[in-house]
């Protein structure tokens, strides 16, 4: 073995961070570009275009996708809707502010004996609230362009949940928004002046955390170092010159109410500052209170922060892998789109979602779905019903099922792991594969085995997956082949091979020949109060349907 | 080289005849000795998630003046710094730390980063987990490369008979980029070795060549990987106990993955690489609390303080010690100068401290120099390649040569002394020897036992894989000389021993594995 090359090819070596060429090569023959899809609209483009912009699509959503045709889906996804209701007190009696059934947000705490039981009623209802939201949104893509948003400017851990809220709101209002704007909000967002030291960045002590941020990780982005403290896009020098551009923000007390970010003279740097050559040596004059969005204006002059924002996004639609070609052919464009729109990110995200290499055969199936879309594809495609009579313990079932599964499968939100976001969208070279480890697995097969069997709750009515009820609302349910079919197109987003179906057949029926299915299951459904054969059809189901679910193909979009 | 031979001897080899075939005998890549049988040593790597401030954790006493000018305010008090000599002092919360040094179990090597040290946390911790130059993006881990050598076609035909362990293991549940190899990342990540549950995996047709194809294929593997090792990883845990009793899971986690460890390493477990990790050392603000010796980089020290003296305890106990190195590592320090937000920003180079009964202890390097007058952005100069780190321990550890070290990590390799042997500092002068060969007859074997004393007490005595004594060979005065003589373990079940030879100034250990 000549292992001077072997050793060359072990490094894994990369021109920059934008271009990887040592993983997956199945994706550099990926050519085709950002012009629009001409091709025909059918089950798997809308599928694939569906289980890539909501959680979890339903069947029927999907056939109506087809129906409804292309333009006509993505003008839905991409719409413009309110801000859904806010979230409120379901349960606990003894908040004197908030009676239940109502808004907690911007409402007083009362200190004392409660004062903790409040603020976590409070933090469970914002978390409860949340998964409702990807149960509920719809057709839009809306949920998946706010979780992209706090995966790309993360907080985490902040205590008041009225903080949480607004932060989460702001990237909810504008998740198809402005990327400029939204980066001069979140500049100053309750939520953000905490968790990356705004709060104490003073013109006496400046803190650099969030300028380094602004710049590494939610505008511009970090090119290769060439030199001493010298990223390609900035330098260690506009770091610290930023920083003290952004002095004297900070926000009031956690907890105080009305919460607001306030400006304070006294604490902002008045001296002038200078950029670095990256930024052409602008100097930026004292400006007061107007002077970080002046600051958050000159880095978007530059044309990489739309290369950088288009790459996250493609990431988080399409795949990690960004070849040559798909940089030049796919990010390069639509940044063009973003800019010649200044930063608008809905046209840029429509041409994405819209495009020939969107539905390039070679870009359905290879996304693992994150523990969220993995979840929710679960909850949601099987449509399984929750009782929302009693908002109390509808609540805390959601987070008896959603939430206990995310911490297990590591994506807890409004806590992502570090001010990056989660892994999978930025560590090279595995990307999503960092879902996936021996210690995640088994949480997932245990999520799809115990929503199909025990269910969630307190034992009685416990939410779980209604398969009867699924599997009847299928177009041919008592042929055994066709169900199994029916069921790939359901959860898959490839084809699978015949071995797999004939051993997805023999658990549903072992050893016996079709029809048995067909007469087994035709009894059931013309002897519905039988509880014998409603069990022994309903075990059936639940076994061949724990396979499926617990198959890989299951964990990929 | 004289090292080399020093270290052949001091890792006190046992030919073990399995079947007749002597293991040494077996072919093995030149580089990679790793999984041989000779080669049983283990790597415990602690990341520091967040830039750990070393200034802080080791004060250079004779830098004290300076250091109380611009960082005043987070300053510890000289008098409640723990003095270990040599111009340093640990910070109060690592008592641990602190027997562990004076034990001569810990290492310090002095200021250790890399030229042009980038400042941001991803970007850095990539270099330090790639062992890549500054200027370059690599996507392999250091030790994923070293395990890739050995291991090429990992994971096709793994586990198998000569391997039937993970090469390494990441506790927690993403794998750590210090295994990621060119394809696959050779460790693997868990959280609990108690609980791996079987999945279930309905395989069928060749996945196709796609993107589609690729991620299949990886979850395939995954699912297989982890049926495969699940089962001995389980079965090594729970046929082993701690010696001692370590903090609980809420208080400290990082001691709960160090005992995990332990467990996994006392069952047999021919892993060589485990990965921990602690985070929270991201500092900017309120790095101390009410007074300059509490807060939350104390409680991040004293975390890390007693789950490593906890863990060297029961590797002590359990006869390991001198199998197990532990290293940490952090993607940088932290700046001279705190901040007014009673923290400090991102910095350069840091110590990195190393554990076990085989380390060189005490300080290696000079102590950081603090300028009278640092700017604001100034932080540690450089003192130690953190590459000089990794290959030392890849050369003295796994017995790789130098230049492998330098094709693995980079051409200007310097071999640093880190890693001196296994005797405890108080034995210096004693240079016991054991030889075992174990000779199976189809169902017993015997033992002989060969090593040399003075004029003194010597107990040897059988140990199972629990740690527990289960015989004593010899407890008595000698006399001066060499020694031998043989046992008979015919009775003996198929696992792990460990035979301890004792004497009044010190003692050894050599594991034996009866395959019957």
């Amino acid at each position: 073995m000549d292992r001077r090359t072997t050793l060359a090819s072990l490094f894994g070596r990369t021109k920059s961070d934008k271009i990887i060429d040592a993983m997956p090569t199945a994706a550099s023959t990926v050519l085709s570009g950002l012009d629009p899809y001409t091709g025909p609209f059918e089950y798997e483009h809308a599928a694939h275009l569906l289980r890539r912009t909501i959680f979890g699509p339903t069947y029927q959503q999907i056939k109506d996708a087809v129906t409804n045709g292309l333009d006509a889906t993505l003008t839905t996804l991409l719409a413009d809707r309110p801000l859904p209701p806010e979230p409120t007190n379901v349960g606990y009696a003894e908040d004197p502010e908030v009676p239940i059934g109502e808004s907690w947000v911007d409402k007083p705490y009362t200190q004392g004996a409660n004062a903790q039981m409040i603020l976590g009623y409070r933090r469970q209802s914002l978390v409860s609230w949340t998964v409702e939201r990807w149960r509920k949104d719809g057709l839009s893509v809306r949920e998946k362009m706010t979780l992209f948003w706090h995966n790309h400017y993360v907080t985490a851990n902040i205590n008041d949940p009225n903080h949480t809220y607004r932060y989460i709101t702001t990237l909810r209002e504008n998740a198809l928004g402005n990327f400029k704007e939204l980066t001069k909000m979140i500049t100053i967002d309750l939520a953000m002046l905490q968790y990356l030291n705004g709060n104490q960045n003073t013109a006496v002590a400046p803190n650099e955390n969030y300028a380094r941020e602004l710049l590494e990780l939610f505008s511009i982005g970090k090119g290769p170092a060439v030199g001493p403290g010298d990223y390609t896009n900035y330098t260690e020098d506009d770091v610290v010159a930023m920083a003290k551009v952004l002095t004297g923000w900070r926000n009031t007390a956690p907890y105080q109410v009305p919460a607001t970010s306030v400006f304070i003279n006294g604490r902002h740097d008045q001296s002038t500052k200078q950029l670095s050559h990256r930024f052409d040596n602008i100097d930026i004059p004292n400006m007061g209170e107007n002077e970080y969005a002046h600051l958050i204006d000159i880095i978007y002059q530059k044309d990489e922060c739309a290369r950088f924002i288009c790459r996250k996004l493609y990431r988080w639609f399409v795949y990690y892998v960004i070849s040559p070609d798909i940089e030049a052919n796919v990010i390069e464009p639509m940044a063009q789109i973003m800019i010649d729109n200044d930063y608008e990110v809905k046209p840029a995200l429509e041409a994405l979602l819209a495009s020939e290499h969107f539905f390039d055969m070679l870009s359905i199936g290879p996304m693992i779905k994150n523990p969220i879309d993995f979840v929710m594809s679960v909850l949601n495609t099987f449509e399984v019903e929750y009782n929302e009579s009693d908002q109390n313990t509808y609540y805390r079932i959601l987070r008896g099922t959603v939430g206990e599964a995310l911490e297990t499968m590591q994506m807890v939100p409004f806590n992502p792991p570090s001010v990056a976001g989660w892994k999978a969208y930025y560590q090279e070279p595995v990307y999503y594969r960092n879902w996936i480890s021996s210690a995640t697995l088994p949480p997932r097969m245990n999520f799809s085995n115990q929503m199909l069997t025990l269910g969630f709750g307190q034992g009685v009515n416990n939410v779980k997956i209604d398969v009867l009820k699924f599997t009847a609302s299928l177009d041919n349910p008592f042929d055994p082949n066709e169900l199994i079919d029916e069921f790939t197109k359901i959860l898959y987003p490839q084809p699978i091979s015949d071995e797999q179906k004939a051993l997805l057949k023999s658990i549903l029926i072992p050893g016996l020949p079709d029809f048995e299915w067909t007469v087994e299951y035709g009894d059931y459904i013309n002897n519905p109060d039988d509880v014998n054969l409603e069990a022994a059809v309903r075990a059936k189901l639940e076994n061949m349907l724990g396979a499926m679910l617990s198959m890989p193909e299951f964990y990929l979009s | 080289m004289k090292r080399r031979k020093f270290i052949q001897s001091a890792g006190l080899s046992v030919p073990l005849m399995v079947n007749g075939m002597n293991l040494r005998a077996m072919p093995k890549s030149s580089i990679f000795s790793a999984i041989s049988s000779e080669n049983d040593k283990v790597l415990v790597l602690i990341q520091l998630n967040g830039g750990n401030d070393g200034l802080a954790t080791i004060t250079p006493l004779d830098q004290y003046d300076k250091l109380a000018n611009v960082r005043g305010n987070i300053l510890i008090p000289q008098g409640s710094l723990l003095d270990v000599g040599s111009d340093n002092a640990f910070h109060p919360s690592m008592t641990g730390l602190k027997s562990q040094f004076d034990d001569g179990r810990m290492s310090v090597v002095q200021s250790v980063g890399y030229p042009n040290q980038n400042r941001s946390h991803f970007r850095s911790t990539d270099i330090w987990t790639s062992g890549s130059p500054a200027d370059q993006q690599w996507t392999t881990g250091w030790l994923g490369r070293y395990l890739q050598e050995g291991a090429p076609d990992y994971p096709a035909g793994y586990p198998n008979s000569d391997c039937p362990d993970p090469f390494a293991i990441t506790m927690g549940s993403l794998v750590s980029e210090t295994c990621q190899g060119t394809a696959i990342n050779y460790s693997l990540a868990i959280n609990d070795p108690f609980s791996l549950n079987p999945l279930l995996d309905l395989e069928g047709s060749v996945p196709p060549m796609t993107p589609y194809g690729d991620e299949l294929t990886f979850l395939r593997d995954s699912i297989e990987q982890t049926n495969a090792y699940g089962e001995v990883i389980s079965n090594a845990a729970s046929s082993a106990s701690n010696m001692v009793t370590y903090p609980g899971l809420d208080a400290n986690p990082l001691a709960n993955q160090l005992k995990n460890v332990a467990l996994m390493i006392a069952g047999g477990l021919q892993t060589k690489v485990y990965v921990v990790s602690i985070g929270g050392f991201d500092t900017h603000a309120n790095q101390i609390g009410d007074s300059p010796s509490v807060g939350v980089h104390a409680n991040l020290l004293s975390q890390l303080s007693q789950a490593v003296d906890t863990f060297q305890r029961d590797l002590v106990l359990l006869g390991l010690d001198q199998r197990v190195l532990t290293m940490t590592f952090s993607e940088f320090g932290r700046r001279i100068r705190s901040n007014d937000s009673l923290g400090t920003d991102h910095g350069d180079a840091a110590p990195l401290m190393l554990f076990g009964s085989c380390i060189a202890p005490g300080f290696i390097g000079d102590n950081p120099e603090i300028p009278v007058n640092p700017g604001v952005q100034d932080a540690i100069a450089m003192q130690y390649d953190f590459r000089n780190v990794y290959g030392s321990v890849l050369m003295d550890w796994f017995e790789v040569a130098e230049d492998d070290v330098k094709n693995l990590l980079f051409a200007d390799f310097n071999h640093l002394p880190i890693i001196e042997g296994c005797e405890a500092t108080s034995t210096e002068n004693v240079k016991p020897e054991i030889e075992a060969v174990a000779f199976p007859n189809p169902f017993s074997w015997s033992i002989n036992v060969k090593f040399t004393s003075g004029y003194e007490h010597v107990k040897v005595s059988l140990f199972n894989g629990s740690a527990q004594e289960i015989q004593v060979l010899v407890n008595k005065k000698l006399n001066s000389g060499q020694h031998e003589f043989s046992y008979d373990g015919s009775h003996l079940p198929s696992g792990t021993y460990y035979l301890h030879l004792q004497l009044e100034q010190g003692r050894q250990k050599t594991k034996l594995v009866v395959k019957n």
